[in-house]
């Protein structure tokens, strides 16, 4: 790992100290909060309403949602194919590919699937596609979300140059909200482990209000979006 | 139930017929009223412009007027506001603080005091005529009264009360802000009169002193033909 | 460039505002589509439980961060640090500048590319980055747009060009950049889509603001809409992250509360299509990612609010809420402000980091309706605090001395009994001359400001006091 420097921090924080009219704190206890809406979010739902929740909000923000079990997969995966085709493809490398049995579908249909030891040309692949298929990790009920670990091999290109972003998300993935899945990242940071460097929770298709507050879909990342739902649970 | 009259300075100074139609209303509805002679104003147009030791001088002279009074009743829910702020005004004066504190829980404003204090949401009250109620700022959101005033006109025999657009915007009034920003206060005042114009209404009702006199007094600068009245004068029309 | 917009005086600014028809239509516009959707979003969302509740565990997170700023800080950068990154903490908007400047140097760095950020824009960076040969390319949409039009300025905190309309931006965009299609959103959009790809891919350094630091993982979270911010993260070797000092969460269980106040509140959304969290990277061996990340903390100012009465100003997390809701920003617009950081909590934040001499008029620039106060996600008793710089700047001397000899008289007259019974008695007299029919269209003194563009009342003629007296004996009511 690399080193890592900081400057002028003493200097810094004696100053808002002595502004808090204080010394500096050294171990600061995080209290209770009196406040914790976020717990009571669906949390009497069931996995069904959960889903069906998903799909809504996926829908409202403009992604397509098609729902499929594992074995049909590869073909939905082609029938993602061929409605967002034509164009080339790629894929992250994500050892899930493997356990749903989509090597056969990656291979058949040319997918670039990420190799890291390729370095750049990845990205060109990823630049040219019309498609890049993910697996979700963690999926938002609320708000329709998919998320990503990425490192380097979940590549971060895969979901945000191609025109459309298509996410494999098994049912068991889907959690009420954002509060499930900051849980998860906040449980491993508890653990010491390390966490990805790019966590990335996305919400169907880039957009813009920018122009006179007109919603504009497809802005720098992708202009559609496609969620896969694996009925697994 | 015996409540103390807080007429406001506007209301002693401007708006007399109000602070009458407000006095027999409460009469009628079973109120024994006294007028404690040391009150004056509630002392706002200091605070909001930053002179917090006038505001002081003011609130002084009125939490003491208010002393011995079970509730203090005023026909403006700005000025009744003001008397929350009180115990912040003296945020470094443990003493005060405490008295303007006891002031600030006993005040109410006139429809306020009506719905939640006597419990009534119908007075009597016959008005025909087509108006629209304009919802003071500080009303709405230092006393965080919205509902009562709507509960009583909604029983005022012939009354029909029509919606207002953007009725949570602000008439433009703010106290100096009317007179140290007056191209942003016209441009506020004017927004809402093209609101009120929309709704057809003969008749604009609102329940502050303030808001009442910025609004009026821009409509009869521009010859608008419709009336402007406290929501006492309706509240206490029998025709 | 920095916060401060223009030159002219405030009075002046107004005046230009109140000229700018189309500028004025599209904040109201703007004002009255966004609050439907705000308001279906927050408290009349049953689905989230009371939006009250969320208010209130936004302010304790806020409070309790700003109270251990030092700690959180200090757990931030060294998390951060420990993952390889490079943090600088600047005292001054100067001190921030070089050392960015700096590390486009030792990268030679030719071409920057920017996501939205309200500090980068506050220290005035891409100035600085210019003087020493950097292209900085802002790539948000209204940025971008801005950027076009050279030397315009942000009149939104959230939508920076909110003061453009399509055909302006058409208009600017063939100018300056070659545009030939139409006025349609859509198509200038995907326009700005083709211009920048390349741009995005072969940039040397990209440069961030950062909506919230994750103290306990030496994170930074970014809350936006358009890929962007996705594309300013990925591609560049080097990437810099420029934080406001205040900005920042201890943990993602915080996190998770902010983003959803912040989501909600400016636009609406359940949550922004992307929140996107980035850590120094662990390895070198990924093909899209930065190498290099550098953290630069900015106090700029901000630290004056601490321990004082304005330290909850601190607690904003920029989503323009309060501009939103504001009757007098829905008139002037942001410009007039002569700040980026307009609307309620421009007037509160400006003073605090540049002082009354630069910004002493904007506390005073509202109704004090508090529309703002209402509207604020993590409770900031904004239009208390107006109140506050007024004090401030009453006690400071800024004043003028014919309205401070006026609140003088008001503070003897309103402690005076004796005095206001006089003035009861003697305003129908003193005013008679001014009336016409019932009210007085060109009046004396300060009355003369009313008078401008309102009527202001005849005094009445009787006396409340007295006819309150006689009615308690029983008498009757003549009017």
């Amino acid at each position: 790992m690399r080193k890592g420097t900081i400057q002028n921090r003493d200097q810094f924080l004696n100053h808002i100290a002595h502004r808090l009219g204080r010394e500096r704190k050294q171990d600061v206890r995080i209290p209770e909060w009196e406040f914790q809406p976020q717990w009571q979010v669906y949390h009497d739902k069931s996995a069904d309403e959960l889903y069906t929740l998903f799909k809504k909000n996926s829908e409202e923000k403009g992604t397509y949602v098609v729902e499929t079990t594992k074995e049909k997969l590869g073909e939905t995966m082609e029938s993602i194919m061929a409605a967002y085709g034509p164009g080339s493809m790629v894929a992250t490398k994500d050892r899930r590919f493997e356990e749903y049995g989509l090597h056969d579908v990656l291979t058949k249909n040319n997918v670039h699937v990420w190799d890291k030891s390729l370095g750049d040309e990845n990205i060109e692949a990823a630049k040219e596609a019309s498609i890049g298929f993910l697996f979700s990790d963690v999926s938002l009920a609320e708000s329709g979300t998919i998320t990503q670990f990425n490192d380097s091999d979940i590549a971060r290109s895969v979901s945000l140059l191609p025109v459309t972003y298509a996410a494999i998300v098994p049912k068991s993935s889907i959690v009420p909200r954002l509060t499930q899945a900051t849980e998860k990242i906040q449980k491993q940071v508890e653990d010491g482990e390390d966490i990805s460097s790019y966590i990335n929770f996305i919400s169907g298709p880039s957009n813009s209000a920018d122009i006179e507050m007109n919603i504009v879909v497809g802005v720098h990342g992708p202009v559609k979006a496609a969620h896969i739902v694996v009925m697994d649970a | 139930m015996k409540i103390s009259l807080f007429v406001t300075c506007l209301g002693e100074l401007f708006y007399q017929n109000p602070a009458k139609d407000m006095v027999e209303v409460l009469e009628r509805l079973g109120c024994e009223i006294d007028f404690p002679q040391g009150q004056i104003c509630c002392g706002q147009p200091a605070f909001n412009s930053g002179y917090r030791k006038e505001a002081q001088k003011a609130a002084k002279q009125m939490i003491t007027s208010f002393e011995s009074s079970e509730y203090i009743v005023a026909p403006s829910g700005s000025c009744a506001g003001m008397f929350k702020e009180y115990p912040g005004l003296f945020r470094e004066d443990p003493v005060w603080q405490e008295k303007a504190q006891k002031a600030a829980d006993k005040t109410y404003e006139f429809t306020q005091f009506i719905v939640n204090v006597l419990k009534m949401e119908d007075v009597g009250a016959v008005f025909p005529a087509k108006a629209t109620y304009h919802t003071s700022c500080h009303m709405m959101r230092l006393l965080k009264e919205t509902d009562s005033p709507f509960k009583l006109l909604k029983n005022v025999k012939g009354l029909e009360l029509l919606p207002l657009a953007n009725s949570y915007d602000c008439c433009g009034f703010g106290g100096t802000f009317s007179i140290k920003m007056v191209p942003i206060s016209e441009q506020m005042v004017d927004e809402k009169i093209r609101h009120v114009e929309d709704t057809g209404a003969e008749v604009l009702i609102t329940a502050d002193g303030g808001c009442l006199m910025n609004i009026k007094g821009r409509m009869d600068r521009k010859g608008k033909p419709i009336e402007v009245k406290h929501i006492a004068q309706i509240l206490n029309s029998r025709v | 460039m920095a916060m401060k917009i223009g030159e002219k005086p405030f009075f002046d600014r107004v005046d230009d505002a109140l000229q700018d028809d189309f500028m004025r239509e599209s904040m109201a516009r703007a004002q009255d589509g966004l609050r439907g959707k705000k308001i279906a979003a927050t408290e009349a969302d049953e689905e989230i439980g009371d939006w009250e509740d969320w208010r209130s565990a936004g302010e304790e997170i806020r409070r309790h961060t700003l109270e251990n700023l030092d700690y959180y800080l200090e757990l931030l950068t060294d998390n951060f640090a420990r993952r390889g990154g490079h943090v600088f903490f600047a005292e001054t908007a100067e001190e921030a500048n070089e050392y960015i400047q700096q590390v486009a140097k030792e990268k030679n760095a030719k071409s920057v590319t920017k996501a939205k950020s309200m500090v980068t824009e506050e220290i005035g960076m891409n100035e600085a980055l210019e003087e020493i040969g950097c292209q900085v390319y802002e790539t948000d949409l209204a940025e971008y747009i801005l950027q076009a039009e050279e030397g315009d300025r942000p009149s939104h905190i959230v939508v920076p060009s909110l003061h453009k309309n399509k055909s302006q931006i058409r208009d600017t965009l063939a100018e300056k950049a070659g545009y030939t299609g139409t006025d349609k959103p859509e198509e200038i959009t995907s326009f700005a889509r083709s211009q920048l790809r390349d741009v995005f891919m072969n940039a040397d350094i990209g440069i961030t603001g950062c909506n919230f630091g994750v103290a306990e993982s030496g994170s930074v979270a970014l809350v936006t809409n358009e890929g962007n911010a996705n594309m300013v993260t990925s591609f560049p070797k080097t990437q810099i992250t420029v934080m406001g000092m205040e900005r920042l969460v201890p943990t993602w269980k915080e996190l998770d509360v902010m983003v959803n106040l912040l989501s909600r509140s400016a636009v609406g959304q359940k949550i922004t299509t992307y929140v996107t969290n980035l850590t120094p990277e662990l390895e070198d061996d990924s093909a899209d990612g930065s190498k290099e990340f550098h953290l630069v903390v900015v106090d700029g100012g901000r630290s004056k609010a601490l321990g004082t009465e304005f330290q909850s100003a601190l607690h904003c997390i920029r989503c323009a809420a309060c501009v939103n809701v504001c009757p007098v920003y829905r008139h002037i617009g942001g410009h007039a402000y002569g700040s980026i950081y307009q609307g309620p909590i421009g007037a509160v934040l400006s003073p605090i980091l540049g002082g009354y001499e630069e910004y002493g008029e904007l506390p005073y620039a509202s109704s004090l309706c508090a529309a703002c106060t209402e509207a604020c996600p993590v409770k900031i008793p904004l239009h208390e605090l107006l109140i506050r710089h007024r004090e401030n700047y009453v006690e400071q001397g800024y004043a003028d001395k014919s309205e401070k000899l006026a609140m003088k008289a008001f503070g003897i007259g309103t402690s005076t009994p004796s005095l206001f019974k006089m003035a009861t008695k003697g305003a129908p007299v003193f005013a008679k001359p001014f009336v016409k029919e019932d009210s007085i269209s060109k009046g004396p003194g300060p009355m003369k400001l009313w008078t401008r563009i309102r009527e202001f009342p005849a005094p009445g003629n009787e006396n409340f006091r007295k006819w309150f007296m006689e009615h308690k004996k029983g008498g009757s009511r003549d009017a």
